[in-house]
């Protein structure tokens, strides 16, 4: 894939939507969250960017945001140590007058000094709750072609079964769905019901620079909160907005339920290509060696990432970096992340077990296939 | 800045004996073990040993090993001083040479070895896999006051002919070399790791550079010059695992090793003394359901849906359904079609096995030294078969045999 600078940079926020995967959130954030094996969520964002030449980025974080700086470091895996642009994580309080931020508005007002320095005619802003290969410099041309003040990317599908069980009254996570005219968005609608396909928002916005700027003082002045409900909404009257429909593979994490469900969809290797068949997605490296099958494992239909080693029986699973499976063990339809140790003769099933588990031998967990039980992360289990 | 140990690597060996793998890389440049080439261990070795100043010197078609070291960063070799510093022969004011042996590779870079002023020069072999700590040497060297030491490895009596071998006093010294004799005084044979205080090496080289006759080799001409000069010179026994893999069935066979790490005494799993390399950067590897994997180790982005058995899969290796791989070393990139077999051979990287298609065979007992060879890049047509001595080069036609 060419990789041609675009003159467009970003802002991702890297605590959306943490409230409904309290579990996996516990010491970490949305953008965090282990994924596909060998990934964190924000690696499939901040990849698609940087393959597409968009390498001056921002990340906005909120709380609980140690395990992503040490994820992200200097940025080096994604190419994203430069002179010029890079990797900004901006937490809260890193601007003097911010406190922590509620919505889009109040996150974006903390770093408006630092978007006025930038140079960029566009700004990318999105959450990190959806993995995917995202061709960012289709959607510039999508927005030059229409000639659109600001553009949002959305996906043709049903309303997960996460949003549909949202407290509407009782929530400070929105989402929002459009109707179209064409390409234009003619209705914003926040926490929709409807059933069936809707043009569901992924809370990926381009627009210009100038614009942003002028949109957030102005909205964090008269005391607004969140960014479509209160900014873009008002302006569909008066304002072009248009809707960009991605049509690719994408993985939509809204709640525990979701999480197991999309990481156990890329056990069809139609869905495992159709998610990395497009640009690279980089990752930290851990320098592991190659995954080991000892002699009388038995491995079937499964995702395995280096470092593990796998002596007994592993079926319909997602196993990370370093997992140890010992003899005698069965583990079924579940999630095991990085450098878990499961001792000989356990009986695993629908399981999601967080990092650095240590289950003795001999244990039987079974979760069920609408409530896989969550083993919290470095839990021993004797 | 001066640095206690600069350690020179010899990488500019064409491995001729790696035939169709080292047609267009340099053997230190050859896959090893999954996911690491053969230098990836002389580069962590130093680095897990405290040096952080490596010059590789490199001389046959040095582009692929050039970019896999890029600026270090994998090995952490990265540095403001020192560092890993690719050094190819150059042109000077008054014309330019090839590197002429190991001695002259490493006489045409003391200017490279002055800027850090060391004390100590280690020598290594860009062509060997061996997990050894250098520190462990230098403090042998130091407590021994040597001038040059020599790491070596005892080897068993029978064997002993087919080594350069040194012969030592009860204390280490060495009084004697004896290269490849019929009759062996010793049986402790040379790594071809040596330690030099960095003033004898200086001094050495310069005068072998001075004499014409020379042939400006380390083995061959500086230790047999040390040696008349009554120079402190000291044997190290190394006990670990050392593999010379510098033909296809040693290179075969110490892959077969790193399976079985219990009994071969290679272990890649060990995390005091990690192996690095530079990322594939490919997705987890996929097991479908049928697949069966049995001993076998696995590297990210294998797509597996048919039997991997006792092999060794590199980055991105699919295996389509019906396949059957068995004691074979499969490098990245490979495409195995349905229903082919691939038996105890070696498959270069991004070679494409078509449906159907024989690569090798299993040998008959005592012949465990026959190894296919399939080049990279090479394309085995579909129902085509490679005998179980065959070294492929070009392309096999569907249905073809060689």
């Amino acid at each position: 894939m060419l990789k041609n600078k675009h003159d467009a940079m970003a802002i991702i926020f890297a605590n959306s939507y943490d409230n409904e995967v309290p579990s996996l959130v516990n010491e970490r954030l949305m953008a965090s969250i282990p994924f596909a094996g060998r990934y964190r969520l924000i690696d499939f964002t901040l990849s698609s960017l940087v393959e597409c030449g968009i390498d001056n980025v921002s990340i906005i974080v909120k709380k609980n945001y140690r395990s992503l700086m040490r994820h992200l470091g200097s940025g080096r895996p994604w190419d994203l140590v430069r002179k010029n642009g890079g990797l900004n994580i901006v937490p809260p309080y890193a601007e003097k007058g911010i406190k922590v931020y509620n919505g889009r508005v109040e996150a974006v007002a903390s770093i408006v000094e630092f978007l006025k320095a930038c140079k960029e005619q566009y700004v990318f802003m999105t959450d990190s709750n959806i993995a995917y290969n995202f061709d960012f410099a289709d959607m510039i041309r999508a927005h030059q072609e229409s000639g659109a003040d600001v553009t949002i990317a959305y996906k043709n599908e049903p309303i997960p079964y996460g949003f549909m069980n949202l407290q509407t009254t009782q929530t400070t996570d929105l989402y929002y769905t459009f109707d179209l005219d064409g390409d234009k968005i003619t209705q914003i609608n926040t926490n929709s019901k409807e059933y069936g396909p809707q043009n569901l928002s992924m809370n990926l916005y381009l627009i210009e620079r100038e614009k942003l700027i002028a949109q957030i003082e102005r909205a964090y002045a008269q005391g607004h909160v969140f960014y479509e409900r209160d900014v873009l909404a008002p302006m569909l009257g008066t304002d072009k907005i248009c809707g960009y429909e991605f049509k690719g593979y994408s993985a939509r994490i809204t709640d525990m339920v979701s999480y197991f469900d999309e990481n156990m969809k890329l056990l069809n290797p139609e869905n495992l290509n159709a998610l990395f068949d497009g640009f690279n997605v980089y990752t930290t490296v851990r320098d592991d060696n190659p995954a080991r099958y000892c002699s009388g494992s038995k491995v079937s239909n499964s995702l395995i990432a280096d470092g593990c080693v796998i002596e007994g029986e592993v079926d319909n699973c997602v196993l990370f970096r370093g997992v140890h499976v010992g003899k005698g063990t069965r583990i079924k339809n579940s999630i095991i992340m990085q450098d878990t140790e499961i001792a000989g003769n356990c009986d695993i099933e629908y399981c999601i077990m967080d990092k650095e588990v240590n289950v003795a031998s001999g244990k039987s967990i079974r979760g069920d296939k609408t409530f896989p039980v969550f083993v919290p992360a470095y839990k021993k289990i004797l | 800045m001066a640095k206690e140990m600069v350690a020179m690597i010899l990488a500019g060996g064409q491995g001729s004996r790696l035939y169709a793998l080292t047609d267009k890389l340099a053997k230190p440049a050859v896959p090893f073990g999954g996911k690491y080439r053969i230098i990836d261990f002389p580069l962590s070795n130093c680095v897990n040993s405290g040096i952080d100043t490596v010059g590789i010197l490199t001389q046959y078609q040095p582009l692929v090993l050039n970019e896999y070291i890029g600026h270090g960063q994998p090995w952490d070799l990265d540095r403001l001083h020192g560092g890993v510093h690719v050094l190819p022969p150059y042109q000077k004011a008054q014309g330019s040479d090839w590197y002429k042996g190991t001695a002259n590779a490493i006489y045409q870079n003391l200017s490279f070895l002055r800027r850090y002023d060391p004390e100590y020069v280690i020598i290594l072999s860009g062509d060997q896999i061996c997990k050894q700590d250098y520190n462990d040497f230098l403090e042998f060297h130091k407590a021994k006051g040597a001038d040059f030491s020599v790491a070596v490895m005892e080897v068993p009596w029978d064997e002993a002919s087919r080594f350069g071998l040194m012969v030592t006093d009860s204390d280490g010294r060495i009084s004697e070399f004896q290269e490849k004799p019929k009759e062996p005084k010793s049986n402790l044979a040379s790594m071809g790791i040596y330690i030099f205080n960095f003033d004898v090496l200086e001094k050495y080289l310069e005068a072998d550079e001075a004499n014409p006759e020379s042939s400006n080799d380390f083995g061959n001409d500086i230790l047999p010059a040390l040696l008349r000069d009554g120079k402190k010179m000291f044997a190290y026994r190394f006990n670990g695992y050392w593999k010379d893999v510098g033909t296809i069935s040693s290179l075969w066979e110490a892959n077969m090793e790193v399976l079985n790490p219990e009994s071969s005494g290679i272990n890649l799993f060990d995390d005091d003394w990690k192996i690095y390399s530079r990322s594939s950067g490919k997705a987890a590897q996929y097991i479908a359901d049928g697949a069966v994997v049995d001993n076998a180790m696995i590297t990210n982005g294998c797509r597996i849906f048919g039997n991997v058995k006792h092999s060794i899969l590199f980055a991105g290796v699919e295996v389509e359904e019906g396949a059957v791989v068995e004691d074979a070393v499969v490098m990245g990139n490979v495409k195995i079609g349905a229903g082919a077999r691939v038996y105890h051979c070696i498959v270069g990287e991004d070679a494409v096995i078509g449906a159907g298609a024989v690569v090798g065979e299993h040998p008959e007992p005592g012949n465990e030294k026959n190894v296919a060879t399939v080049g990279p890049g090479v394309k085995v047509g579909k129902n085509a078969c490679v005998g179980g001595t065959a070294m492929v080069k070009e392309d096999v036609e569907e249905g073809g045999k060689c």
